[in-house]
């Protein structure tokens, strides 16, 4: 019962949000935001459907769509790098070396395991692929966070929404898909609601900052900068100046 | 058990770096104004002038005198005030490399030819520099001032390193500038 009303608030949210692109025309400015948002709605009423007119298809298809779901978060993740960090290219230049690493170590991971591990079963299999899969969305969120919080790389209020609610939403996927693993986890339903709160989490998040359209704020600082820099480039003539005089004397510079 | 964690460590690490960028978001709200180059600028030289203040204050000569000359209950007092002195500095110091850091992020994450491995040097150097001047703080509460001299100098060098590291980066950011000023400092016309 509880996760039936938790199912059914979260798509109440999902048609908001989606309602709000539409009449913000939000969904031109991060389509592959509200792409993944549709599904996610398109996929939970198809499973809605298969549960109600044919149970025994349910358990499948909730694997296949899972995955779906995560591949299609790939998407979500590139919007984030691809807007954060677009007036940043500095900052953009270090997430790309980063994620080609990310990208270079799973690959051979994949490899790696597919060679040493040959027996593959498809039930087990794709509940294991999910969480590699959310494993290394965290990975790719966690560079791609971690350079907008050290460079803090000014992000308007609708992206910010968009990485945190996803990131918060994949973080609990990536523990919760690991305890799922276990055993002693496994058997016990209320687990299955640790993803489901989560993702509500991230829902009202992303209600509440995608709104309406807020522009990522360009940075002031670059004109500042300019102006800045002939400060700048004045000060440095007067310590070298003074280091000159320093030598004159026979100081220490 | 243990296949669970990397999971849960890269979940944790995803979390803790979701929370380390809202906090400095809510806590950075006016940075446009905190980063500026100009107060970057005199943040740096005010650190190299800092440095005389400090090497006074955990110095031996003053500690010589009153040891030599004092009775014990002044030498109680010196080191009590000098303690409070002590971390004054060691904190203003702290600030002051920050406000170096803040301005050094906010320029250079717009500059098209950044070095990743200096990058990373600066970043390294400046963990570096906040753990040890942190632990210098307990120490100097811990010890007082004059116990701690020799892990001061240590802080001296890495802030100097720094600092080095960071001059060499602005001139990558803007050399049109740093090039003007070479070019009439060897030329000898810049007036004071």
């Amino acid at each position: 019962m509880f996760n039936q009303i938790l199912w059914w608030i979260g798509n109440a949210i999902e048609a908001l949000i989606l309602a709000r692109s539409i009449k913000g025309k939000l969904y031109e400015k991060y389509p592959a935001f509200y792409f993944y948002l549709s599904t996610v709605l398109l996929i939970e009423l198809l499973r809605f459907t298969a549960y109600t007119f044919q149970p025994s298809l349910h358990r499948l298809l909730y694997w296949y769509t899972e995955y779906l779901v995560a591949t299609v978060g790939y998407g979500v993740i590139l919007e984030i790098y691809k807007h954060a960090l677009k007036s940043s290219p500095g900052a953009a230049r270090i997430a790309r070396v980063f994620l080609l690493g990310v990208l270079a170590a799973v690959i051979l991971k994949v490899v790696a395991n597919a060679l040493t591990n040959p027996v593959w079963s498809p039930a087990t299999t794709l509940a294991d692929l999910e969480r590699d899969l959310r494993a290394v969305q965290a990975l790719l969120l966690f560079v791609i966070v971690a350079l907008l919080a050290y460079y803090r790389v000014p992000v308007g209020r609708n992206l910010k929404g968009i990485a945190f609610g996803y990131g918060l939403y994949v973080c609990v996927c990536v523990m919760s898909l690991a305890f799922d693993s276990l055993p002693a986890f496994e058997l016990q339903p209320e687990w299955r609601y640790v993803q489901r709160i989560a993702y509500l989490a991230a829902l009202s998040i992303w209600a509440y900052t995608l709104w309406s359209y807020r522009p990522i704020p360009q940075p002031e600082i670059e004109s500042e900068i300019e102006r800045n820099y002939k400060i700048l480039a004045g000060h440095t003539m007067r310590v070298l100046s003074r280091a000159r005089s320093f030598l004159k004397l026979g100081g220490e510079l | 058990m243990s296949q669970l964690l990397p999971y849960l460590v890269l979940g944790l690490l995803l979390l803790a770096v979701l929370a380390w960028w809202v906090w400095g978001a809510i806590t950075h709200r006016g940075a446009a104004e905190v980063l500026s180059p100009r107060q970057h600028r005199s943040s740096v030289r005010s650190i190299g002038l800092q440095r005389d203040l400090g090497e006074r204050i955990f110095g031996p000569q003053d500690w010589d005198f009153v040891s030599r000359e004092t009775p014990s209950e002044i030498q109680r007092m010196f080191q009590r005030e000098r303690t409070v002195l002590a971390l004054t500095w060691l904190r203003r110091t702290r600030l002051q490399v920050s406000q170096v850091m803040r301005a050094h992020v906010a320029v250079v994450h717009q500059s098209d030819d950044l070095q990743i491995a200096t990058e990373i040097r600066i970043a390294l150097s400046y963990f570096l520099f906040l753990f040890l001047c942190n632990s210098l703080i307990g120490w100097v509460w811990l010890h007082g001032p004059v116990r701690t001299r020799k892990i001061v100098r240590q802080t001296f060098q890495w802030a100097a390193q720094l600092r080095g590291v960071f001059e060499q980066l602005m001139a990558r950011v803007d050399p049109a500038s740093c090039r003007v000023a070479g070019t009439n400092f060897n030329q000898g016309t810049v007036r004071n």
